[in-house]
């Protein structure tokens, strides 16, 4: 079965002529188009994500901890216009992420490890977006659209959408390692052990951004060197690593239920390859990309 | 496992004590009636110690003795950019403070 | 296989091989990295506020420190030698040493706990002074490495308890995440102990 299946893509070998041509005929025919919707929805969504956060409203790096009332007022006002538009489109496009999820979920059913991993997963990471990502954006709405409140009140919104955001990495953690577990047991080589090993390291930094709770100013601080800069460089490894991890796994995806095939570049897979199914632990091809 | 592996083994873990007791030497050498003193030996001292260390337990802990060269490289390549930072951060700080 | 290793295995050496999985080695290099750039951090804040640092860390006791790090290169020590011993099939001797790292990574978390609580009593936590946040993060985040150790730990005794798993490659790859704990606590502790 699976190796008839990746035979069938191989053969069905789109036509050239216009891109608009090729994509028309992608979408009727090719039969992984939901993955690649999936994968193409991550790449959208970080794109939107990214022009919303850190240039659109800056809420990325985060700004000061340290701001007074009326500095925070001030950031409000500031900000006003760019905090409607890019939260009126974050909140139409939130819902994005759960193509992320699902085709990571997707991912930890093909391995061949029980089906709980990649439901508490999924589970998992769409609690996690709500005080990751949807409460900083409706509390610094809130903010913009009431600009004459107390600025006592301001600079509580602030303070919470801040430590929300940042702050609230115990779900995102647990998910990591739910993932990182499944990668390391599974035998279908869907993933490369070392990116369930990055998964530890990304999950230890969602603990490094913890003393943002206590620390207004510095290195801890939610905006600080050690708990937002350093992290965020892991954390864009991590992303950059599993998107493209995520697009070879759909390259290689047979639809079939044994080790998933390597990628043969420009010919069609081998029907059959032993060994690879029966490699234990102990083989060190098992360990995929670390070449 | 033969006598002279466990021989090799615990000489490797003589030789790292050995370091971190000398720490205690260094220590008392800067020390002026129970007061620290900044000292850049001592910090210089401190650091390549460490890195001497860490390449011995990569080498013989580690085994990256028996392992490929590139993987020895590697190693290597790592305990020289920690020294560079470490010093590098520590001068560069001093300029600035 | 390259020429040289060839050359070496006509010696009668063994053949060049990387212990435990390389995915390992990828976690061990890239943690160290991330650990360069806390030091970094850690260590250009430490000179802007030099006085300050010196005084706070005067208040360390460098011999728990120092006692800290000799337990753990013990524990490492065992690490090896248990590698070692499951190589040439002394799988007993292999699991004996597992529990002597084990043993001694508890000790060393037992006296840096006592250490924590020392420094808490003297009046230094964690937010009070610019030097003890980076000591309690620095050991903190040091210590969770250590923690998930133990489930390394539990791994390698799991694969060399029954004939049935056995896998080398795993022991090693366990070795290396045990190792790795060690010379990033070789590390904290020269940074926070003794460089001046």
């Amino acid at each position: 079965m699976s190796a008839a299946a990746t035979e069938t893509e191989t053969l069905l070998e789109s036509p050239g002529g216009s891109p608009l041509r090729r994509i028309a005929w992608h979408w009727r025919h090719n039969p992984k188009r939901e993955l690649w919707g999936a994968w193409f929805t991550i790449i959208a969504f970080y794109n939107v994500f990214t022009v919303v956060f850190f240039i659109m409203t800056h809420t990325q790096p985060p700004p000061k901890p340290w701001l007074d009332a009326h500095g925070v007022v001030r950031w409000f006002d500031g900000y006003h216009n760019a905090l409607l538009i890019g939260f009126g489109v974050m909140f139409v496009l939130t819902g994005m992420t759960v193509a992320q999820n699902a085709l990571i979920a997707y991912s930890m059913r093909r391995m061949s490890v029980h089906p709980g991993f990649g439901y508490a997963y999924l589970v998992l990471y769409s609690l996690a977006g709500v005080p990751g990502s949807l409460l900083l954006c409706i509390v610094l709405t809130v903010g913009a659209m009431r600009p004459d409140r107390d600025p006592a009140l301001m600079s509580w919104l602030y303070d919470f959408a801040f430590l929300s955001y940042v702050g609230t990495m115990g779900v995102f953690l647990v998910g990591s390692l739910v993932w990182m577990t499944a990668i390391l047991l599974d035998k279908n080589n869907v993933f490369p052990k070392w990116f369930g090993y990055l998964n530890l390291c990304n999950a230890l930094t969602e603990v490094v951004v913890s003393p943002a709770w206590i620390f207004h100013r510095g290195v801890f601080a939610w905006n600080g060197l050690i708990a937002w800069w350093i992290d965020m460089v892991v954390f864009g490894v991590y992303t950059g690593a599993f998107i493209s991890l995520l697009r070879n796994m759909i390259q290689r995806e047979d639809f079939g239920t044994g080790p998933l095939p390597e990628l043969v570049p420009n010919k069609p897979n081998k029907p059959d390859k032993p060994g690879k199914a029966k490699r234990g632990p102990d083989s060190p091809s098992t360990m995929g990309a670390a070449r | 496992m033969n006598t002279l592996v466990k021989k090799r083994l615990l000489i490797a873990w003589l030789a790292l004590s050995l370091m971190t007791l000398g720490y205690l030497a260094m220590d008392h050498s800067a020390d002026r009636a129970g007061a620290l003193r900044p000292s850049v030996a001592v910090t210089i001292g401190a650091v390549l110690i460490a890195a001497a260390k860490m390449r011995i337990i990569f080498r013989e802990f580690m085994e990256v003795r028996h392992a490929p060269a590139w993987l020895g490289r590697l190693t290597d390549l790592c305990v020289l950019l920690l020294v560079a930072s470490l010093l590098g951060s520590y001068f560069i700080g001093r300029a600035a403070g | 296989m390259t020429t040289s290793s060839v050359k070496e295995a006509e010696a009668g050496k063994a053949v060049p091989f990387v212990p435990g999985q390389p995915d390992m080695w990828f976690f061990a290099l890239f943690e160290t990295l991330v650990f360069t750039a806390y030091f970094v951090v850690y260590m250009f804040a430490r000179m802007q506020h030099h006085e300050a640092f010196l005084q706070s860390q005067a208040k360390l006791s460098l011999s728990i420190g120092t006692f800290n790090t000799l337990v753990l290169l013990v524990s490492s020590w065992s690490m090896a030698r248990c590698v070692k011993e499951a190589r040439v099939g002394a799988y007993r001797s292999a699991l004996t040493n597992a529990f002597l790292t084990a043993s001694f990574g508890v000790v060393f978390l037992g006296s840096k706990i006592y250490e924590w609580v020392r420094e808490i009593r003297l009046g230094y936590g964690f937010a009070s002074d610019e030097f003890f946040s980076y000591y309690f993060f620095l050991t903190g985040i040091h210590a969770l490495h250590l923690l998930i150790g133990f489930v390394v730990l539990g791994v390698v005794v799991h694969q060399l308890r029954s004939p049935e798993r056995r896998s080398q490659n795993l022991v090693e790859t366990g070795a290396v995440y045990w190792h790795t704990v060690d010379f990033l606590w070789v590390l904290v502790f020269s940074l926070l102990y003794v460089v001046r």
